[in-house]
């Protein structure tokens, strides 16, 4: 849809590390991010693990907002900026961030006890953006996609297309949530959380871990960028249409999204080089999404690396597909692809390669990869490493 | 140009732009929300559905009634869906988080009480207390998601295209039919929805507390528009209003999402063959522009 962008650089807040550098090697290094949540209460909840940040560490030039959901994307932003500059009139900077959860924590803090229009304002979803593009500078467009766990993809796609149609010269694009009480007991209550570690693709696969994160890239025309992280070649959306939590059982939607945005990258299956998963290591997802893989790339879904950095990290939700289009990209620059952390026993309905036990020393060029949320919410990202 | 082929409105005035007072402030007679009733839809898979996701499929059948459509003229890949919502989420998070202190088999049986307070006693209207009543249990987690109301959409109409989710007031809404217009014109899509939803009054107190409540009434609404064409919409930044903008706030209050519909709305029914749209939201302005062939013109669909 749009024509293929540059992605100058990324930054990144996660529990394996406030920085790109620190998130990448443990990634490399399969440090596992989990651990047992200490912000807030989780005794009553039958799953006390996730991925925290136990710390934020100071931003550069100001003191972290109150509000968590914005303070992990100013993080991020302090990172980003660290590598790239903002070289642009503002009025032409762009901020677009996907999240599913928003700033639900404040609209908690507003009804308990907070009063005051700023702590009512600060439970509205889009506000973590509106901070974020406050601290850019940035008075460009500013949105916020929630396709739920997809958002973080379906937001570089937007940010793609309004370089694209040249209502941007830059845009700082990503996604963002955080583990707090709302999303833990949600997901408890649905007994979507595992007991176990998680395990994308492996047969004694039982469930997800939540994970707190934010992801943020910078994008450019490519003619404006000089060096790079890499490409987004194409992107697509589709919905489910079928199930309010649940994605349609035969993955059409994931199909027709991957399809999709394969076509707009003018990618062909014996072109891709690695699929990095939504692999959530719930039952359902991963085996459709093995399914889906398997109808998309054909005999090649067999031959390129398949991998979910979820077992490392948790489901960061509305950061998860930005990381992983990261990952991609850093796995195009250093030759690695990170494993995936959890997998040892093969299931026979997942029969991909999973890229089991240690990072693997190849060079992916061209990527894939794929998101699914709440509400039939699905997204694909093709993107291509390399400056 | 892309066209604006049929666009349904249901508000808290009534049933389309034929129900908007001429004065909205004046209308609301000092009531801060004007509230729309949960839409009476049957069937089971509607058991647990919240009123704004029943409000969005109302808007849905309004567009189709308004464009004299079957449901079979959308269903499908073809049919790309965008909505946009700045606050439809705030009853469904509310509710979640009334019913949330304690373990999560306490969530079970319907509504718990708040820590401080049964969660009703702060929003002051029995219309929120009906949309509440039995729908805190375990499955309501999910419809505390914005895209739960486009899900509910998706799942009724069968819509499997193109999918974008904004949250935000008018100007995402610009920003959703520019999408439009770009699925429209990369023929992602033989046609989008764009459907807006807004509901104040379970979160009333909250709002109150907000410069927006000091504006004029705050209109509970949902609107959904039909686009075809070839793509283009001419979006752009905007420095003020345009008229339509101002009158769809003097005739309908304040229904952030819903406006710029609303204002398509109200240009179709004027017969206008073109709408410049604007949409404004925290500081920021944009603009589009649509075709207006005459109700009563066939979709391509």
């Amino acid at each position: 849809m749009s024509a293929p962008v540059a992605v100058l650089a990324a930054g990144v807040a996660t529990p394996l590390g406030l920085d790109l550098e620190s998130f990448w090697s443990a990634l490399v290094t399969g440090v596992d991010g989990t651990t047992g949540i200490e912000r807030f209460a989780v005794a009553d909840l039958r799953v006390g693990r996730g991925g925290e940040i136990k710390k934020i560490a100071p931003l550069r030039g100001g003191s972290a907002p109150r509000c968590r959901a914005s303070a992990l994307l100013l993080k991020a932003a302090d990172d980003l900026l660290g590598r790239a500059a903002l070289t642009a009139d503002p009025a032409r900077i762009a901020v677009v961030v996907g999240t599913a959860l928003g700033g639900v924590e404040e609209l908690e803090r507003a009804l308990a006890d907070a009063p005051g229009p700023r702590a009512a304002a600060a439970g509205l979803y889009d506000s973590p953006a509106h901070a974020l593009a406050r601290r850019l500078g940035a008075r460009g467009p500013v949105l916020t996609v929630s396709t739920a766990c997809a958002s973080g993809a379906t937001a570089l796609g937007i940010g793609a297309d309004l370089l694209d149609e040249d209502a941007a010269d830059l845009v700082v694009a990503g996604g963002y949530d955080i583990l707090c009480r709302f999303v833990m007991r949600g997901f408890d209550a649905l007994r979507s959380l595992t007991r176990d570690r998680v395990r994308p693709f492996d047969r004694r696969r039982s469930g997800l871990l939540l994970g707190e994160a934010a992801g943020l890239v910078l994008l450019a025309r490519e003619r404006d960028a000089r060096g790079r992280l890499g490409r987004l070649l194409g992107h697509a959306t589709s919905s489910d249409g079928s199930h309010i939590a649940a994605p349609d059982p035969d993955g059409r939607g994931l199909e027709h999204a991957l399809r999709a945005a394969m076509a707009a990258a003018d990618v062909a299956a014996d072109d891709v080089d690695l699929v990095s998963a939504h692999g959530t290591g719930t039952i359902l997802n991963d085996r459709i999404e093995t399914e889906v893989l398997k109808r998309v790339l054909g005999p090649r879904a067999y031959r390129v690396p398949v991998n979910s950095i979820k077992g490392a990290l948790g489901h960061t939700m509305g950061a998860a597909a930005t990381l992983e289009a990261i990952m991609c990209l850093l796995a195009a620059r250093d030759g690695v692809v990170p494993s995936t952390l959890g997998y040892e026993e093969p299931d026979p309905a997942c029969d991909l390669d999973y890229v089991p036990r240690e990072a693997r020393h190849v060079r992916p060029r061209v990527a894939v990869s794929t998101s699914l949320g709440f509400g039939g919410c699905n997204a694909a990202l093709v993107l291509e490493g390399g400056g | 140009m892309t066209r604006l082929c049929a666009v349904g409105l249901v508000s808290g005035w009534g049933a389309g732009v034929a129900a908007l007072p001429a004065d909205a402030p004046a209308a609301a007679d000092g009531r801060r929300v004007i509230p729309v009733p949960r839409p009476a839809l049957d069937g089971e898979r509607f058991r647990r559905a919240t009123r704004e996701c029943l409000l969005g499929v109302a808007a849905v059948e309004a567009m189709l009634a308004e464009g004299e459509l079957t449901r079979d003229a959308i269903r499908g890949a073809d049919t790309a869906l965008l909505y946009v919502t700045a606050a439809a989420y705030g009853a469904s998070n509310r509710l979640f988080i009334g019913a949330g202190g304690g373990s999560p088999a306490r969530t079970e049986g319907g509504l718990a009480e708040t820590r401080r307070g049964s969660a009703s006693a702060t929003s002051g209207s029995a219309l929120a207390e009906e949309s509440r009543g039995g729908r805190a249990g375990t499955l309501h987690f999910p419809y505390t998601a914005p895209s739960a109301v486009p899900a509910e959409v998706a799942i009724e109409y069968g819509l499997t295209g193109g999918y974008v989710i904004l949250v935000g007031g008018a100007r995402a809404t610009i920003d959703a039919i520019w999408q439009a217009a770009r699925l429209l014109a990369a023929r992602r899509c033989r046609r989008a929805l764009v459907l807006t939803v807004e509901t104040f009054a379970e979160c009333e107190d909250l709002w109150a507390r907000g410069r927006w409540a000091a504006r004029g009434p705050l209109v509970e609404a949902a609107a959904c528009a039909l686009l075809e064409g070839d793509g283009h919409v001419g979006y752009e930044p905007a420095d003020g209003p345009a008229p339509l903008e101002r009158l769809a706030g003097r005739r309908a209050g304040q229904v952030l999402a819903c406006a710029p519909l609303v204002a398509a709305a109200l240009a179709r029914e004027a017969g206008q063959t073109e709408a410049r749209l604007t949409g404004e939201w925290r500081g920021r302005r944009a603009a589009v522009t649509l075709a207006l062939p005459a109700a009563g013109t066939p979709a391509l669909v």
